[in-house]
C-alpha cells in the first residue's frame, strides 16, 4: 500500500472545471481525518469562535449546556453549566421539562455566590435535539415566562444551536448563533451616526476602516466584542446601518434589516491590495462616504514591497485554519510575485474562481484537503515552502517558519495585508538568526 | 438538580475512553458522529493526539444521514478510507447520534465485514456514560474479536486499563498483540477500574493496583485522607497504608469497596463527604477544591485527567 496524502494541482482542478471537483478535496465526500486543523472545523463548539463562545460573547451573558457530558466536555475554558442529559432523558425527552428550572437554579446558584445576574441565558443544545426535532424557542420562551415574576424578571432565555449535524445545511450552526444573538435586539430610534460592524466575535483589528467611518462623522461604531454591558449592547438596534463582514451572518442582517429596519453592505477581506481598493471604492459610493485609502494602500504595498526584496523567491505553504481565504490568499500572494507549493484547505464550488486564476499563474500549486483521510500520510519532505500561513500547515510543515495567523482578532483590509507581511517577514528573520 | 453541573465540567464521556483504549492497536477508528465528538475526542481527550498520529476519524454524519439511517454509505467511506490507509482493523465507536437514532451496532458490524477483508469491532458507546464503560467496551470488543484461546506466545504480564484518561502521561499502552496472546499471560494487573472490568470479562486471576502509587505515596497525603480518582488509585494507597476512604465519580466494584468508600455522580455529593468527613487530606484532581473553597485541611493535587483535562 502507497502511503501517500491524496493532493491534486491547480492545472489539474482548471482541467476538471467547476463541477468536477475531486472528492477527495470535498467537504463531506469521505471519513474526516482529524488533523489539528480540522478539529477546529469539525466541530462547530470545539475551537476559536465555536457556538459556544459565541453564544458567550452576548455582554452578561451564561450559557446552560443541555447534552449529554460528551457534548460539554471540551468548556472547561469558557463559563458555562452543563445539564448533563442520561439514556432516559434522551428516549423521553424529559431533560426538556427541566429547563426552566434549571435555568432557575443557575441563577440563584450566581445570586448565591454573589455573581452578578445575566441579562441572558443562552441555552446551548446538541445533535441529539436535532434528531429528536427539539422545538427548542418554545421552550426557551417557557423559561423566560417562569421568569417573568420576582427577582429575574427580564432576563432573556435563548437557544444555541450546536447541531454539527447541520454543518453543510441551509442554517448552519454559526449561522444560527448569530441570527440567535441579534435577535435579542429590539427596535429602537436610528441614530444617523451609529454603524454596527458584525460578523465576528472579536473586535477588528486596528484596521483603517474603523478610521474611514470615524472621518466621515460616524460617532458610535459598535462591535458586540466592544460593547461592555447588555444595554450598550442592545444599542445596536439604533445603528443606520451594518456592515458584514463574514458571510455568515448575513442572515442575521438579513433578519436586522426586516426586523429592526436596519439595512446592511457587505465587505469581504481579501489579500489584493488592488481588490481592496475598488472594494472600498464601491463602498463609499453605496454609503456617501468620502474615502481617501492612498496611504493605506501606499503602505501596504511596501510592506509587501520590504518582504520580496528581502526574499525574492519566497514559497509559501497555506493553510485554511486561518484569518484568510486560503485560495485567495495564495492567488493574492502569487499575484504579489511569491510562490505558494501547497494549500490546505477543502474545495468549495463557491472558491473554484481562486484556484482557476491560481492555475493560470501557478499551475503546479498542490492542493491537499484537511479532511481527507490521507493526510495521515502526509510527508514534510515533499513541500519546497519557506514559510506557512495557519496553525494547520504548521502541524503538516513543523520545521518550517510558519505564521499562524488566526488570531481571535480580525485583520482586515489593507492593515491585514501590511501585517501579514511584517509577520512573515520578521518570522523568517527569526529563523534566519 | 440531579445532573446540573455548576462548577466542573463534564468529565471524559465513554466514547473517549473507547477511543483511547483503541489508539495504541494500529486501528483504523471511526467515530460514527457529525465532527464534534470526534472533536473532543482528538482535540482535548487524547493528550498523546498531537505527538502521534494514529488513524482516527469521524464519520462525518449529517442531518440526513441520521435521518435516513445511511449505512451504505458509511460502509462505503469506510472501505474507501481502509483501501488507502494501512491498517489491521477497523474499529467503529458510537456517539449520541447512533445512539439517538437506535443503530444496530451487530448489523453496522456485519455490513462494514462485508465490504473490507479485515477484522472489524463496534464499541457501542453512547457519549451519555462516562469514559471507564467505554474503556471497558472496548476491552470487551477487542478480547471478543482477537484473543486466541490458546495463545501461541505469552507474556509475562500484561497491564490493563493504564490508560492516559486515567493516567495522563503515567500511561501504559498495550498493543493488538498484547490482547490476541492475553489469555496466556503469566499474570495480568488491572490498573484502574476499566482494567478491573476487562479482567473480570477474561474470568481470569488478577492482580488490582496502580503500578504508579504502588510503592509511591504522594507527598503530603497525612492523616484520615479522602482520595478522590479512580477506585484502584484509591485502593493502592490504602494498600499503601493510607488510612483512606475512597470517593469516585466513575465505578466502584464490590472487590474494592470498603466501609466509607463510596459512587459520587453529583457535585453535592463530594462536596457532602468533604464537609462531613473531617478528614485532614483530601487527595483529588485541584479542579475539585473549587466545590469546597472553605475546605481548610491539606490538598494534594491528584491529577486526573478524566475530570480535568491536565496530564
Amino acid at each position: 500500500m502507497e502511503h501517500k496524502a491524496v493532493y491534486y494541482t491547480a492545472e489539474e482542478i482548471l482541467k476538471r472545471g467547476k463541477n468536477d471537483i475531486p472528492s477527495e478535496l470535498q467537504s463531506g465526500m469521505s471519513l474526516v481525518y482529524s488533523s489539528p486543523a480540522t478539529l477546529a472545523y469539525n466541530s462547530p463548539g470545539a475551537e476559536g469562535f465555536g457556538v459556544k463562545r459565541a453564544g458567550l460573547s452576548v455582554p452578561e451573558s451564561v450559557m446552560l449546556i443541555v447534552a449529554p457530558g460528551c457534548c460539554g466536555r471540551n468548556t472547561s475554558l469558557i463559563s458555562s453549566m452543563p445539564e448533563e442529559m442520561s439514556e432516559p432523558d434522551l428516549v423521553t425527552g424529559r431533560h426538556l421539562n427541566k429547563i426552566p428550572d434549571a435555568v432557575r437554579e443557575v441563577l440563584e446558584f450566581l445570586r448565591d455566590n454573589r455573581r452578578k445576574i445575566p441579562k441572558a441565558v443562552m441555552i446551548c443544545i446538541t445533535c441529539v435535539d436535532a434528531l429528536l426535532g427539539t422545538d427548542m424557542d418554545r421552550v426557551c420562551r417557557k423559561a423566560e415566562d417562569a421568569l417573568a415574576e420576582g427577582e429575574f424578571k427580564g432576563v432573556k432565555v435563548r437557544p444555541c444551536y450546536m447541531y454539527a449535524l447541520t454543518r453543510e445545511g441551509r442554517r448552519p450552526p454559526m449561522v444560527h448563533v448569530r441570527q440567535t444573538i441579534y435577535s435579542l435586539l429590539e427596535p429602537m430610534q436610528k441614530d444617523a451616526h451609529s454603524v454596527n460592524i458584525i460578523g465576528g466575535f472579536a473586535p477588528l483589528e486596528n484596521t483603517e476602516l474603523i478610521e474611514y467611518l470615524k472621518l466621515a462623522g460616524i460617532r458610535n461604531i459598535r462591535q458586540i466584542s466592544t460593547c461592555r454591558t447588555y444595554e450598550e449592547f442592545l444599542q445596536m438596534a439604533s445603528a443606520n446601518f451594518n456592515i458584514v463582514i463574514d458571510p455568515e451572518v448575513r442572515a442575521a442582517a438579513e433578519d436586522m434589516n426586516k426586523n429592526l429596519n436596519i439595512p446592511y453592505i457587505e465587505l469581504t477581506r481579501v489579500y489584493s491590495t488592488d481588490k481592496i481598493s475598488s472594494q472600498y471604492k464601491a463602498f463609499a459610493s453605496v454609503t456617501g462616504i468620502d474615502i481617501v485609502d492612498s496611504e493605506e494602500k501606499a503602505e501596504a504595498d511596501e510592506a509587501i514591497a520590504r518582504l520580496k526584496k528581502a526574499y525574492p523567491d519566497l514559497v509559501f505553504n497555506i493553510g485554511e485554519c486561518t484569518n484568510a481565504n486560503a485560495f485567495e490568499l495564495a492567488l493574492s500572494l502569487t499575484r504579489m510575485g511569491f510562490k505558494v507549493d501547497e494549500i490546505y484547505a477543502a474545495l468549495a464550488p463557491e472558491n473554484f474562481v481562486y484556484v482557476k486564476n491560481l492555475a493560470l499563474l501557478s499551475p503546479d500549486t498542490k492542493i491537499y484537503c484537511n479532511m481527507e483521510p490521507t493526510m495521515l500520510y502526509y510527508r514534510i519532505s515533499q513541500s519546497k515552502a519557506h514559510v506557512t500561513v495557519g496553525k494547520d500547515a504548521k502541524f503538516y510543515c513543523p520545521d518550517i517558519p510558519n505564521v499562524a495567523w488566526n488570531q481571535d482578532t480580525r485583520p482586515f483590509g489593507y492593515q491585514g495585508v501590511r501585517d501579514l507581511m511584517n509577520k512573515v517577514f520578521e518570522a523568517l528573520k527569526e529563523a534566519k538568526a | 438538580m440531579k445532573g446540573l453541573r455548576k462548577a466542573l465540567t463534564p468529565f471524559a464521556p465513554d466514547q473517549s475512553g473507547a477511543s483511547g483504549v483503541l489508539y495504541s492497536m494500529g486501528a483504523l477508528t471511526v467515530i460514527i458522529d457529525a465532527g464534534g465528538c470526534t472533536g473532543n475526542v482528538c482535540g482535548f481527550d487524547e493528550p498523546r493526539w498531537h505527538d502521534t498520529r494514529s488513524a482516527v476519524f469521524s464519520a462525518g454524519l449529517r442531518d440526513m444521514d441520521a435521518i435516513l439511517g445511511r449505512d451504505e454509505l458509511l460502509a462505503s467511506k469506510i472501505k474507501l478510507a481502509a483501501e488507502r490507509i494501512d491498517t489491521s482493523f477497523v474499529a467503529v465507536v458510537g456517539t449520541p447520534v447512533p445512539a439517538t437514532i437506535g443503530t444496530d451496532y451487530k448489523a453496522l458490524k456485519k455490513l462494514i465485514g462485508s465490504r473490507i477483508n479485515i477484522p472489524v469491532i463496534a464499541v457501542p458507546t453512547n457519549g451519555m456514560k462516562l469514559y471507564n464503560e467505554g474503556e471497558k467496551e472496548a476491552y470487551k470488543a477487542l478480547i471478543d474479536e482477537f484473543a486466541a484461546e490458546d495463545p501461541s506466545d505469552s507474556k509475562e504480564q500484561i497491564v490493563l486499563g493504564m490508560t492516559p484518561l486515567t493516567y495522563g502521561k503515567d500511561h501504559i499502552d498495550i498493543s493488538l498483540d498484547d490482547i490476541r496472546n492475553i489469555r496466556g499471560a503469566g499474570k495480568l494487573i488491572a490498573a484502574s477500574s476499566s482494567g478491573i472490568d476487562a479482567c473480570m470479562y477474561l474470568g481470569r486471576e488478577f492482580e488490582i493496583v496502580s503500578p504508579v502509587y504502588r510503592n509511591s505515596i504522594p507527598e503530603g497525603i497525612k492523616g484520615r485522607t479522602l482520595v478522590c480518582h479512580d477506585e484502584v488509585v484509591g485502593k493502592t494507597l490504602r494498600d499503601a497504608g493510607v488510612d483512606c476512604d475512597i470517593a469516585t465519580f466513575f465505578k466502584l466494584h464490590d472487590m474494592v469497596k470498603q466501609d466509607g468508600d463510596k459512587k459520587i455522580t453529583e457535585e453535592d455529593e463530594f462536596i457532602e463527604m468533604v464537609r462531613k468527613g473531617g478528614y485532614d487530606t483530601v487527595a483529588a484532581d485541584i479542579c475539585l477544591k473549587e466545590l469546597v473553597p472553605d475546605y481548610d485541611g491539606s490538598w494534594v493535587d491528584l491529577k486526573c485527567f478524566a475530570i480535568s483535562g491536565r496530564t
